[in-house]
């Protein structure tokens, strides 16, 4: 008890999170008299499981394409063919940093690398300026419930530990992310259109010339997302096979046929996309050890039965879990809160009856929405530090866009069907 | 209509953190940016290899229905190499995932300590899985177990105890960093 306090002491002090979590599961070894050399059997595992190739294929493609000029090239397409509505900028944000996310993974580079373009350029176009840095923020982690983003290819992984019935299917959970994930877009897009109706719109006509030009211009990154998006969706791809698919390209286009990253520059963007695979695997690994722990010491067992007494219907239960998750969201980073309560709560949601695939995207909707609950969601200190405003500010700018999509998350929990109709 | 600026987005990666104080590279000089390029190539040829071999199999498959047996698995062993190496590097400069919830609002000397503190228990904690993980090793190398294609499998877990060996160091190194920092703020 006391030893697992100190630990909790120690991990919100800011010791990494590895560390805790071998700790913990090193220390409920000691206690099962089990050999400590599990834990290195247990990190091995890592180069058993087919579908953790794609989480550095995929990482490494996004940090290049964020590097390289793409992020501007992305601004200009989605500008011109859907700038020219009525709060056309505004849905630019949400549809270019939804698709960026999606391929960088939620980890704060969508709002250096998209932010940095569109804030000014919706300032410029006579947005209001709380409502532009509230948006900016927001669109921050937008995108997360759409194929091919780490954290939904992290739950995939973490839930198979846990062997559940029905099972947990990747290319499912892709499926699945995809309506609540255009919900978020849509409901934010309806609402930046209509709160920003009196704007004077000062955005340029469609024109054919500058759409074809924006087009050509994107020309090499264009099959990117339709090769990728259409291979997993379709099933003709295997997760893994798309991101090799992803990274090839990625490095030929980028090095190769652009040249916007030199070959010295390789070296740093490849260590760069690494240390954040790196950061996300290890916790993985060692996670993989206190699962293990997690399931014979019977943890989730026990802590149903205690839930039980006191929470009779899904509902109540799942009120509970948004609550839960959005506290939790907006302390732990989304790969920690993965690997450490994933374990722990899907058999309980699995024995109050909610499918494991629609668990996922209740997870990651809420933790969405954490990463812009104030007071210490991680895109909050993210966009203030970016653009150079007080993190007081960026919380009140940010309100209406947390009501929204608080409402969507809510929909996506309460409404199973909306996640579970494109799945088989 | 105006184009929007240009930038190179060049900076902070996904796990920086900004706003905290950049705390010094663990060691310093001529020796330790040797061996931070030395290791940004060597993960660098890692992702190279594991890309190329990925995308080989599913060319070979599709073109030609055939493929190499060990380019799976070994692709595999990669994801935990890359993965351990990556993680080595992001200890460099302190830069694992980590819950930040009281130390951003304490004092500058008092926020030194608690570091001191914590690199410490994660330098110790390191260093107990590493330890573990090298007998894991030896035990591999006395049964003499093979992987796939006849490599011996403590070649290939080799890189756990190596990795988190390194890790601890640098853990320790940072300690040594703030525990400097404390007593420099109090002078």
């Amino acid at each position: 008890m006391l030893i697992s306090f100190a630990l909790l002491l120690l991990g919100l002090l800011g010791t990494p999170l590895f560390a805790i979590i071998a700790a913990s599961a090193m220390i409920g070894f000691l206690r099962s008299e089990i050999d400590l050399s599990v834990v290195a059997i247990e990190i091995y595992r890592l180069a058993e499981m087919p579908v953790l190739v794609a989480i550095p294929l995929f990482t490494f493609a996004g940090y290049l394409l964020g590097e390289s000029n793409s992020p501007a090239r992305l601004v200009r397409l989605t500008r011109t063919w859907l700038g020219w509505m009525r709060g056309g900028l505004a849905i630019v944000t949400l549809v270019a940093c939804s698709l960026f996310t999606a391929f960088t993974g939620a980890s704060g580079v969508t709002i250096v690398a998209l932010g940095a373009l569109l804030y000014p350029a919706l300032l410029q176009a006579d947005y209001d300026e709380r409502f532009s840095l509230g948006l900016v923020t927001t669109s921050g982690s937008l995108g997360l419930l759409f194929a091919p983003a780490l954290p939904l290819i992290v739950y995939a992984v973490v839930a198979q530990q846990m062997n559940p019935t029905p099972p947990v299917r990747i290319d499912d959970l892709f499926l699945a992310g995809l309506i609540p994930g255009l919900l978020m877009v849509f409901a934010l897009s309806a609402w930046s259109v209509w709160s920003q109706r009196g704007v004077v719109s000062t955005a340029a006509p469609f024109s054919w010339p500058e759409a074809r030009a924006s087009l050509l211009e994107a020309g090499w990154e264009l099959p990117l997302p339709l090769v990728v998006l259409g291979g997993i969706y379709t099933g003709y791809f295997a997760v893994s096979e798309a991101a090799a698919v992803t990274a090839l390209y990625a490095l030929i286009i980028e090095v190769g046929v652009r040249r916007e990253i030199s070959l010295t520059r390789l070296p740093e963007v490849m260590r760069e996309s690494l240390v954040l695979v790196g950061g996300i695997l290890i916790i993985v690994a060692v996670s993989l050890a206190s699962t293990n722990y997690i399931i014979d010491a019977e943890i989730p067992t026990k802590l149903f039965e205690l839930i039980r007494e006191q929470v009779s219907s899904k509902l109540t239960f799942l009120i509970l879990l948004n609550i839960f998750l959005l506290a939790l969201g907006m302390m732990l980073d989304i790969f920690s809160a993965l690997v450490i309560v994933v374990p722990i709560i899907l058999p309980i949601a699995l024995s109050y009856g909610i499918h494991p695939v629609h668990l996922g995207i209740i997870f990651l909707a809420n933790m969405q929405l954490g990463y812009i609950t104030p007071p210490v969601g991680m895109n909050l200190f993210i966009a203030s530090y970016r653009f150079e405003r007080p993190v007081i500010e960026v919380y009140r700018a940010t309100i209406p866009f947390f009501v929204i999509l608080l409402i969507t998350v809510l929909v996506i929990t309460y409404w199973p069907a909306l996640s579970m109709v494109l799945v088989g | 209509m105006t184009e929007p600026p240009q930038t190179g987005a060049a900076a902070p990666a996904g796990s920086a953190k900004p706003g905290s104080p950049d705390p010094p590279a663990g060691g310093s000089g001529r020796a330790s940016a040797v061996l931070h390029r030395c290791e940004d190539i060597l993960l660098s040829l890692l992702l190279a290899a594991m890309i190329f071999l990925a995308a080989g199999q599913i060319l070979l498959r599709n073109l030609f229905e055939t493929g190499f047996t060990w380019a799976d698995p070994v692709v595999r062993v990669l994801v935990l190499w890359v993965a351990l190496l990556g993680a080595l590097a992001a200890s460099r400069d302190d830069r694992q995932i980590n819950v930040d919830m009281l130390s951003r609002w304490l004092p500058e000397r008092l926020r030194n300590t608690v570091r001191t503190v914590t690199c410490l228990a994660t330098a110790a904690i390191s260093a107990t899985v590493a330890w573990h993980a090298g007998r894991f090793v030896s035990e591999e190398m006395e049964y003499a177990t093979t992987a796939f294609s006849n490599i011996p499998t403590w070649v290939l877990a080799s890189i756990i105890p190596i990795a988190f060996a390194g890790i601890g160091l640098r853990y320790l190194l940072l300690a040594a960093a703030s525990a400097r920092r404390v007593v420099a703020g109090g002078s």
